[in-house]
């Protein structure tokens, strides 16, 4: 039998973008660290036994092994390190592969730390190095910007399964309204207004039907998550940690166009799935983290989520692979708002990557680092009021997604 | 490792190099390899924070390799792609070795494809990468090339962006000769000659008020 994994601390600096005070990756994970300790004053550097580092592109950082900086920076020499690079799912492919550390017994205690420094580039410059994780050959030349392939596979999605423009936006108002209660959102410390469905409505078009409120922001951050086994985690914060219970990470084609027909795909779920609209990886990595928690209703039984909306089509897409709805429900389960704050199964009352920020090998940490707060009740200390609270939460998914969809990780963190 | 992937009669020879005698330059003007360089600095008023801007230009090899055919085919004006003889798959984009689990990695043979395909899903862009701004609003579809197993994104042109429909059929139309580059974006897809638009619809009228903006921004560029 496997070991118990747990999550017992964790920070991000604020996220930004643009010219403000940075203070530098490497002061970044330091000073998310010690933020961490003040939480758990019993926690030392000196427990650390594995770091894994959590960031997507050199492109953006201009620093080939910028791990290599924060890691000696911490004064962590001799402690064994590595950086695990997954596109948009780097944090929750870096918390899996921490998780696993944990697991095996090899290791007790894991620092992650996550950065992407998204403004050392113009937005355009930045969009295009993004896209440089499309296939180069195929469809950076034409389609230029993910928002594209995005646009493409939700549009089908949306006539498939009778959603429309507003029923998605109301997924993009929520997320920066929930940011808004919460200090270190890129949304809050930066526009600091609350929107409306009218507002994402008449934004301007990125790609039809995605308009500019759909779509995520780019970011500059660094997260920090500590992760252990439960005799450590009973020793340093015995009555704030939450369990990993569940966990799984799947993948699927790099170009969407070719997961029409895919025999793995077929031979697994029957034909024409996921089809171009379907998250296939998302279903697959989420019926692994489900089975291992030993969840059968996710939507009775999980109580939020803090999910990958790097689109608010790709939130609602997230949603059906998640199990939470099916064709028939998806779109009056989006009408009847089940996922805002005052309903069932709120999602991303962190402020998601609409409205927290998505500094890419940052942001599954962050999804960590906000479900562990509500899990152990910490979210009136971090956020500014307890709007943003899930009452007596028990039990968080955390989803974080890369690609066209192309590697996708689910965790079930429960409240020990 | 070697062993591994060369044949026997391979094992002595060394490495085979392909000797290019087809050469061609279309270089835009102002690109250039600049290797780094520091450009400029800013200091805060407050003197506490300092940002540096390096510039950093590097010219890179795409070596198609096994996949050059396909690459080659676009400057003579053809789509190939390939087909696995065990199991009949055919795709394009292309792969060297077949999908297939049960195939074990069969090499595929090459299949020069029709010049028509058919929408499997579609978008009308409003926004893009600094290198396609001039020329939005773009509509990029996903089309299924007649034969193939998979789908392929490039632009719809020939059409008013709202017009664009599920399921419509497409030609493959090639730039002229000479201002093919061996990328995709040497042919582009447009309208099959026997499809009409269908009439003005409200989903389409709303298209073509959220692009409406973009045809003007695109108007203020050089
Ligand atoms: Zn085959």
């Amino acid at each position: 039998m496997t070991r118990k994994v747990c999550v017992v601390g964790g920070a991000t600096t604020p996220f930004d973008y643009g010219p403000t005070g940075f203070e530098s990756i490497e002061g970044g994970a330091a000073e998310c660290i010690r933020e961490t300790q003040e939480d758990i004053p019993e926690f030392s550097l000196r427990d650390i036994d594995l770091m894994v580092y959590s960031h997507f592109s050199v492109h953006f950082g201009h620093q080939l092994a910028a791990e290599w900086i924060i890691h000696d920076h911490l004064g962590l020499v001799g402690l064994p390190h590595y950086r695990v690079e997954n596109g948009g799912n780097t944090g929750g492919s870096a918390l899996y592969a921490a998780a696993l550390a944990v697991m095996s017994g090899h290791h007790d205690v894991v620092g992650i730390v996550g950065w992407e420094t998204m403004d050392s580039v113009t937005q355009s410059q930045g969009s295009e190095f993004i896209a440089m994780a499309s296939d180069i050959r195929y469809e950076l030349m034409v389609g230029g910007i993910y928002p594209i392939y995005y646009a493409a596979m939700a549009n089908k999605w949306m006539k498939d399964n009778n959603v429309t423009e507003e029923d998605v936006a109301t997924i993009g108002a929520k997320n920066r309204n929930n940011a808004m209660d919460n200090p270190k959102t890129q949304w809050y410390r930066n526009e600091n207004r609350y929107i409306t469905v009218e507002d994402v409505m008449n934004s301007r078009l990125i790609s039809y039907p995605i308009k500019k409120y759909d779509c995520c922001l780019m970011s500059r951050g660094v997260a920090f998550v500590l992760i252990c086994s439960e005799e450590y985690a009973k020793k340093v914060n015995p009555d704030r940690y939450a369990t990993i219970d569940g966990m799984g990470l799947s993948s699927c084609t790099i170009r969407a166009g070719d997961r029409l027909n895919f025999p793995g795909w077929t031979e697994q779920y029957g034909p024409n799935y996921p089809e171009m609209t379907e998250f296939g990886a998302c279903r697959n990595s989420a019926e692994q983290a489900y089975k291992m928690a030993g969840i059968k209703n996710p939507l009775k039984e999980i109580d939020f989520g803090e999910i990958h909306d790097a689109f608010s089509t790709s939130e609602a897409q997230i949603y059906k692979a998640l199990g939470l709805a099916d064709e028939n429900t998806i779109a009056q389960f989006l009408r009847d708002e089940r996922t805002h704050m005052h309903s069932d199964i709120p999602m991303n009352p962190g402020g998601g990557l609409m409205g927290y920020g998505h500094p890419v090998g940052a942001t599954g940490l962050m999804s960590t680092i906000e479900c562990f707060y509500q899990i152990t009740d910490m979210v009136p200390s971090k956020h500014l009021s307890r709007k943003t609270e899930v009452p007596d939460a028990e039990c968080g998914i955390v989803n974080s997604h890369a690609g066209t969809g192309t590697s996708i990780s689910n965790f079930i963190l429960r409240r020990h | 490792m070697s062993k591994i992937l060369l044949k026997k009669k391979d094992r002595e020879k060394k490495v085979e190099k392909p000797f290019f005698t087809e050469r061609k330059e279309y270089r835009p003007e102002g690109v250039k390899e600049t290797g780094l360089a520091l450009v400029g600095h800013e200091i805060s008023e407050d003197g506490y924070v300092m940002n540096q801007f390096l510039h950093y230009d590097q010219l890179y090899t795409i070596r198609h390799g096994w996949n050059s055919r396909f690459f080659k085919g676009l400057l003579e004006g053809k789509i190939w792609g390939t087909r696995c003889p065990k199991c009949g798959d055919t795709w394009v984009p292309v792969r060297t070795h077949c999908w297939n689990l049960d195939c074990n990695l069969q090499k595929t043979e090459w299949v020069e494809m029709p010049l028509k395909a058919k929408v499997h899903t579609w978008t009308v862009a409003g926004w893009s990468g600094r290198s396609s701004l001039k020329r939005l609003p773009i509509v990029l579809v996903y089309g299924v090339v007649e034969g193939s197993k998979v789908a392929i994104a490039n632009e719809l042109h020939g059409i008013d962006p709202w017009d664009v429909e599920f399921d419509m059929p497409l030609k493959i139309v090639f730039k002229p000769e000479e201002e093919r580059v061996g990328a995709v974006t040497d042919f582009h897809f447009e309208p099959a000659d026997s499809w009409e638009p269908s009439p003005m619809n409200e989903e389409k009228e709303r298209i073509k008020h959220l692009i409406e903006p973009v045809y003007d921004w695109v108007k203020t560029f050089k």
